[in-house]
């Protein structure tokens, strides 16, 4: 180290050496100048600067947090004001001495501070009862009340037969839209449209499965239009639409054959005939009809098939018909 | 007929929403038998029911303001700290918007439907930007006047002709905003925190002489509009001469201006004419010429001839012609705002005049309305109101009233920003502090502070002094801790006060409420004497030690048995006896002695004696207790015998 040094002191003569003589020595702390200069034959060249005694750092007071505000709140205080809206559990906010948490056995669950049982579920300390009742209080102003005679729901049905359903969203997403909100949906009972026999088949065949026949309600889902608005025009459209069409009779209906039929009728068949013809065998004059109770028997025995109830029915008919005992 | 049913559902989006409300409607049929009678709809605004929902919630006094996180790591607890933690987050902010501006690519996209402008970077105008007399429009739409200007000029350059309306409305962009970019609305707290400071320097000339604003106002042909922009605009940045000059100048061009430019005329009728009379004077000869052109004055006439007279030095002139104005603007239905009573109030109630009753008048004839802001004075009613109140008129109950007033309906929003808030608070304090009973004080000290205010050191001060008149020491260690906590401690008045109350009055253990004083007073004389013995060395305004300081805090100690620390303490003033002014008392000393005594270490009593007789105190009393307390073996007792006879 030594020898470095008097090479260095013996280049000092040169000048563009000495600059980094100087700058060598400013790395070396104050002390150890000194010392060199005190004996100014061998002065130490410092070449670690790490050796320099830092100077100590300033260690920086943190200030002690304030006791939690629980503490200062009074008894009488209003809950709704310190817990306004939705908000994830803190300890220092909520006076109640609450524990949540799984722990070894016969110890308390752990203490509301730091804990994040307690903060991951949602809690409703805004929802209290006296802000809700509050809450109702401030949005009363824009409710109006109830029409008169209509206070039963048989009444709402009478004067309001048709139901729609719409639907609002409201979810933290920069996007306002939803695309759930443009449905709408309508729905009547069918026994407040008038119907011929006609126009009813033909009105049930054209909605098909939206018709509910065990409550005898229609329902029209519409959502292939882009907004709520156009989707509830369609709806009508579509109520319209189908109503005024199974009053049209087109040519090829008259084409009608026994074969298209879609149930059996007692009326229009072979068996209306037979049944005539036996019983009015061999009489001339009055013909007898045959009796509903029979027809009916038939129609039920064609149409739901053959079982134990329908084939005993069949048979007390036909004993009835004949005049068998 | 609607039914609301609430129900969640998840959406096929990746977060959950709600499901707001299924509205069901019927068809009404065409047959009813009985009349219906379906109510109106009650209409409301978009923004009606978060109002009525946000009514029911009012301040709670526990929290802090809820700009700040509610943690009690986080709640700021002194005025300073509550400036950093706002204007932190407002810097934050800032970045952000740095790093949006400065990283456009990347906030290209919109995620927001309907689109949100703010979050799109802001347009950058080049030299090579296509813009058209509808980008000019759109700007000064939006108030950009950096851009508007820029635009414009790009335009000039490329030859695109201009419209003349679409020039005025640039002009009076230009005059409003001087040609230079006001405080983006974004930043509130900064606006908050900067409005007292930046109200102050604001009074002398700023008007850009010769700037775009002149240039357009020659390009245009001479209008009553241009006139009047240019003229408002020369007001408003106090560029007096020269807008009088414009005005007198549409007068001979008998150009009719219109009532706002008149008003701004007479606000700065204070510098253009010198004396009081001749103010007076051209005040109403402009409203003369106002009447003459048959213009209707508004509330800013009013505010601003009020204006005029509260410059005005004469008090009878001023008293007289405040009242002439409000009578005659009363009589043609105008009513003053908070503003307009705010000058009334300078011009009644002067430091050196006569005591004027007339803010009792004022809030008996305005209690319990509700305000909106008019004028930018309106702010500056209720703080000079409540310094009225205690200055001029000392009355709690009348300031009680104006609190009042404050907290009805929306009137919170016209207390200003932070610097009035405070000064509003400060004179509110320092008057009950003075005419209230302690106890009702402090009620009202515990529902205000630290949330809502925070007393300055000469409330502290105040505070502190009427606690010593009532004698209510228990409250000391509360205000301590106040005080500890808003940063107070290294104000040398407070603590020399704290530690003399303290000293001089000695808790009457009797009361149940002193019981066990004199042991938290030595904590608090522990915790100040190490508040100055360990401060930091690179600190500039440090506390220094005096020797009544360490002779309360000895006494102190020496009370609250902490007998070790006070011997401790004694010793530090020994060793420092030439760098510490004053000495402590003789009294003390006594105390220290008898400590000294149940602590059985003689040396410290001696070495207190000769301390005593070095500073020039008569020892014999010290001597005669030290005998008498210790059985002293023969160099101790020639010792004292030595100080005591060397005297």
């Amino acid at each position: 180290m030594s020898q470095l040094t008097r090479f260095l002191e013996r280049n000092l003569q040169n000048p563009s050496l000495r600059l980094s003589a100087i700058q060598i020595r400013h790395l070396s702390s104050q002390a150890e100048e000194e010392k060199s200069f005190d004996d100014e034959e061998f002065r130490v060249l410092n070449l670690r600067p790490t050796q320099v005694q830092r100077q100590q750092r300033r260690v920086y007071k943190k200030d002690e947090p304030q006791p939690p505000r629980t503490k200062v709140m009074p008894v009488d205080q209003d809950w709704p004001n310190v817990w306004p809206g939705p908000r994830t559990f803190h300890p220092a906010s909520v006076p109640l001495p609450l524990r949540q948490g799984f722990t070894e056995k016969n110890a308390p669950p752990p203490s509301k501070y730091g804990n994040a049982e307690l903060m991951k579920i949602p809690n409703f300390l805004h929802l209290t009862p006296p802000a809700i009742n509050r809450q109702c209080e401030a949005l009363k102003k824009f409710c109006t009340p109830w029409p008169k005679n209509l206070e039963t729901a048989e009444k709402w049905e009478k004067h309001f037969p048709v139901e729609i359903v719409k639907s609002d969203y409201c979810h933290a997403l920069p996007s306002v839209r939803q695309p759930e909100a443009r449905k709408v949906s309508l729905k009547i009972k069918l026994s407040n449209l008038k119907f011929d026999k006609h126009s009813k088949d033909k009105f049930l065949r054209l909605v098909g499965d939206r018709y509910n026949h065990e409550n005898d309600v229609l329902t029209i889902q519409t959502d292939r239009c882009p907004t709520k608005k156009q989707n509830y025009d369609y709806a009508q459209y579509l109520l319209t639409a189908c109503y005024y069409e199974s009053f049209e009779v087109e040519d090829w209906e008259a084409t009608k054959s026994l074969a298209d039929m879609e149930v059996y009728e007692f009326e229009h068949n072979k068996s209306k005939i037979s049944t005539e013809a036996i019983l009015n065998w061999g009489s001339s004059g009055d013909k007898k009809k045959v009796d509903p109770g029979f027809a009916k028997s038939v129609e039920t025995l064609i149409n739901e098939g053959e079982n134990e109830y329908n084939l005993k029915k069949y048979k007390e008919e036909s004993k009835k018909l004949l005049g068998l005992k | 007929m609607s039914l609301i049913r609430v129900s969640t559902t998840l959406n096929s989006l990746r977060q959950s929403s709600l499901r707001l409300s299924t509205v069901i409607s019927r068809w009404k049929s065409t047959e009813a038998a009985e009349s219906i009678e379906i109510p109106n709809r009650i209409h409301r605004s978009p923004t009606a029911i978060l109002e009525a929902l946000a009514s029911t919630v009012g301040r709670d006094p526990t929290a802090p303001h809820y700009k700040y996180h509610d943690d009690p790591y986080m709640v700021p607890n002194s005025n300073m700290t509550k400036r950093t933690y706002a204007m932190a987050q407002e810097s934050g902010r800032k970045a952000a918007k740095w790093i949006k501006e400065n990283n456009r690519e990347l906030f290209m996209h919109s995620e927001a439907e309907p689109p949100i402008a703010a979050f799109a970077p802001e347009m950058v105008f080049t030299e090579e930007s296509e813009v058209s007399e509808q980008t000019l429009k759109d700007l000064i739409q939006q108030c950009e006047i950096t851009d508007a200007v820029f635009v414009y000029n790009l335009m000039k350059t490329k030859g695109i002709e201009i419209d003349d309306a679409l020039k005025q409305s640039l002009l009076e962009l230009v005059c409003f905003y001087n040609n230079s970019e006001p405080i983006s609305e974004e930043f509130i707290e900064e606006r908050w925190f900067k409005q007292g400071a930046a109200n102050r320097d604001r009074l002398s000339k700023s008007w850009k002489d010769g700037d775009l604003a002149e240039q357009l106002f020659n390009e245009l042909p001479k209008t009553a509009q241009s006139y009047s922009a240019l003229i408002r605009g020369m007001c408003k940045y106090y560029q007096v001469e020269r807008a009088y000059a414009l005005f007198h100048e549409s007068i001979e061009k008998q150009i009719e201006l219109d009532t706002k430019t008149f008003n701004s005329l007479l606000l700065v009728s204070s510098f253009i004419k010198e004396s009081g009379e001749m103010r007076w004077e051209f005040c109403v000869d402009l409203l003369r010429q106002m009447k003459e052109r048959q213009l209707r004055p508004d509330i800013g006439t009013l505010n601003a001839a009020l204006k005029t007279i509260s410059t005005i030095g004469h008090h009878k002139l001023c008293r007289t012609g405040a009242i002439k104005v409000l009578s005659e603007f009363k009589a043609i239905g105008i009513e003053p705002s908070l503003g307009s009573y705010c000058y009334v109030l300078n011009i009644f109630c002067r430091e050196k005049g006569p005591t004027s009753h007339v803010l009792v008048d004022i809030l008996n004839e305005i209690q319990g309305k509700e305000f909106q802001i008019q004028d930018i004075r309106d702010t500056s009613f209720f703080v000079t109101a409540m310094e009225i109140c205690r200055n001029h008129l000392h009355d709690k109950n009348l300031a009680k009233k104006l609190n009042e007033l404050l907290h009805t309906g929306k009137n919170y929003d016209l207390i200003g920003d932070s610097y009035k808030e405070s000064v509003y608070y400060r004179h509110y304090f320092g008057l009950l502090c003075r005419t209230e009973e302690l106890e009702t004080f402090m009620e009202t000290y515990n529902h205000l502070v630290p949330n809502i205010y925070i007393p300055e050191p000469g409330i502290m001060e105040e505070i502190l002094k009427a606690v010593e008149v009532n004698g209510a020491l228990e409250l000391i260690p509360r205000l301590w801790t106040d005080m500890t906590v808003f940063e107070h401690v290294n104000r040398e008045s407070l603590v020399l006060q704290v530690l003399k109350i303290m000293q001089e009055n000695k808790p009457m253990l009797n009361l149940e409420k002193h019981q066990g004083l004199n042991e938290q007073f030595a904590k608090i004389a522990d915790n100040i004497y190490h508040k100055i013995a360990d401060q930091d060395p690179i600190k500039v305004q440090k506390l220094s030690f005096s020797g009544q300081m360490l002779g309360d805090i000895i006494s102190l100690l020496v009370r609250g048995a902490e007998n070790q620390k006070a011997i401790d303490v004694f010793k530090f003033a020994e060793d420092h006896q030439h760098s510490i002014p004053g000495t402590p008392n003789e009294s003390v000393l006594l105390e220290l002695v008898d400590a000294c005594i149940e602590e059985k270490s003689p040396s410290v009593a001696i070495s207190c004696l000769q301390y005593s007789v070095e500073n020039n105190m008569n020892g014999l009393q010290l001597a005669d207790k030290i005998k008498k307390g210790f059985t002293l073996n023969e160099n101790h007792l020639a010792k004292v015998n030595h100080l005591v006879n060397e005297k």
